[in-house]
């Protein structure tokens, strides 16, 4: 026991540097990724919920069909592969097949951020439509169009609502970029695997690497679920008494409305 | 004599099977407040729903300043319903805003009023309804009375010209019911023309200036409250009357 401590305290103060910034690049992989992968799930769920009646001209109705043809295309292709395959095949293949040579680094970007969006496409999309149809209704009564309705009433509440599914993404992001280390990218996983490349010690730096990224994920967890708070406000409202019409009630004659008033 | 703002004429609507509207013509003054009764099913809310053209009727006319608005486009359908203002039974206030921006909302994006000039214009019409108290609440933090009188100031912050009330009191408990009847009442004796749903006949027969029966998707009588009420010429409509007086 006291050799896995030593071993602990060796790796850490010979690379706890290399440590925190591994942390730091799977860090900044997963928020970059998280955020461009909910720009695109937002792009695509609002885009597969447009309204397409039969009245439409058939030109719309035809580009409709054709964009969430692609669009699904998009969803299940990335949904459908491991990220690992995926790495590999946009890394390298890319500068195989259309001599695109990106950096590692845009490469990281890039297919987290479009993995992030296609699981969020399906969350966003399923999010617009758990929102209660009467909001819908009330927006239109009010003369709002699609867009307006869209961006004004529905997409906040949905957003509401996808919040955990966002924090999710968020956890899976930090953990799943370690696959990112096939196209070389320093990520904590990486460093892990470097470390015990010199120091032979697998269970102390696997310990370490875990307490990161644990400490990462419960720490996202929590920023979420602050964020959650936040937006829903308190649960009440404490003015009842000031509410004199409330006090009429049952005492009501419809021609005068003033004959309770007692205040 | 007022004019006539709204024209209905010959709508039907059917959805499936089932004939909803059989062939309805009514048409509004400015100023009058119609109601419609009718026991359940009748097609009384399915009526209020075509009028604003959340249901598509299937033909006839909506004659509004002599333009039939089921041959509008969408922008005119929208346009439309700004003038033809909408209170539901579940209220359908925005949920993720508080009670100020529900009112406000209608006004800064679709009539392109300034924020400061739409929260005077909310506020005096919040104080109406007295939900002054209340501009900061979220609507989950409010009883159903009170969000429904926040409904009724969010359409009356559009300034319609005509307001559609779908049987606004039925998802209250009844304790709640008058508050909203006292609102009611209050703009009808205002001059607000309205067109309400209502299974309340206390309300429909003091308030209103005219009564609309249906039944089966037809309407089978109309006319002054105390007429209908007292002395229906209709079968139908004495059998409803007897039934509602019995229970």
């Amino acid at each position: 026991m006291e050799q896995f401590y030593l071993g602990l305290v060796k790796s850490w103060t010979r690379y706890g540097n290399s440590y925190l910034l591994g942390a730091r690049n799977t860090l900044l992989i997963s928020l970059v990724g998280t955020f461009f992968g909910c720009l695109i799930g937002f792009a695509v769920g609002v885009l597969r919920t447009l309204p397409i009646s039969p009245k439409d001209k058939w030109q719309k109705r035809f580009l409709n069909r054709l964009l969430n043809i692609f669009l699904s295309t998009y969803v299940e292709l990335f949904r459908g592969t491991p990220m690992i395959v995926q790495s590999v095949f946009i890394y390298y293949g890319a500068r195989i097949a259309f001599n695109l040579s990106m950096s590692m680094w845009t490469a990281a970007f890039f297919i987290v951020s479009i993995n992030t969006g296609a699981y969020m496409a399906e969350t966003v999309r399923g999010g617009i439509l758990s929102v209660d149809q009467g909001q819908t209704e009330g927006a239109k009564a009010l003369g709002m169009n699609h867009s307006q309705t869209m961006f004004l009433v529905l997409l906040p509440q949905a957003f509401r609502n996808i919040i955990p599914q966002i924090g999710n993404n968020f956890i899976v992001n930090i953990k799943d970029t370690s696959v990112l280390s096939v196209i070389s990218i320093t990520d904590l996983f990486f460093v892990h695997k470097s470390v015990v490349g010199s120091l032979y010690l697998y269970f102390e730096s696997a310990t370490i690497t875990m307490v990161i990224y644990l400490t990462m994920t419960t720490t996202a967890a929590w920023a979420l679920r602050h964020l959650e708070g936040r937006l829903d406000g308190p649960q009440h409202y404490d003015l009842a008494a000031i509410d004199t019409l409330a006090q009429t009630s049952g005492l009501l004659s419809y021609k005068a409305k003033g004959e309770v008033g007692h205040d | 004599m007022s004019q006539s703002i709204l024209k209905i004429s010959h709508l039907q609507k059917s959805f499936g099977q089932n004939h909803v509207l059989k062939d309805l013509d009514f048409s509004v003054r400015r100023g009058n407040v119609i109601s419609i009764i009718g026991s359940s099913g009748s097609g009384k809310s399915t009526l209020l729903r075509c009028i604003n053209l959340l249901e598509t009727p299937d033909s006839g006319s909506i004659i509004y300043q002599n333009k039939d608005v089921l041959k509008a486009s969408n922008s005119e359908v929208n346009a439309y319903r700004t003038r033809v203002g909408m209170v539901f039974q579940n209220f359908n206030l925005f949920s993720h805003l508080t009670v100020l921006k529900n009112c406000t909302l209608g006004l800064t994006s679709i009539l392109k009023i300034k924020k400061d000039e739409a929260e005077k214009r909310a506020s005096f019409y919040l104080q109406k309804v007295e939900m002054s108290a209340f501009v900061n609440a979220k609507p989950h933090q409010l009883s159903g009375g009170q969000k429904q009188r926040v409904a009724i100031a969010r359409a009356l912050a559009m300034e319609p010209e005509i307001l559609l009330f779908d049987e606004p009191t039925s998802a209250l408990d009844p304790q709640m019911v008058g508050e909203v009847l006292a609102v009611m009442s209050q703009l009808a004796l205002e001059g607000l023309t309205m067109l309400v749903v209502t299974h309340e006949m206390a309300f429909a027969k003091e308030v209103s200036d005219e009564i609309i029966f249906m039944k089966d998707g037809i309407i089978w009588e109309q006319g002054k409250p105390n007429q209908l009420m007292q002395n229906p010429q209709r079968p139908e409509t004495s059998e409803f009357l007897t039934r509602f007086r019995q229970c």
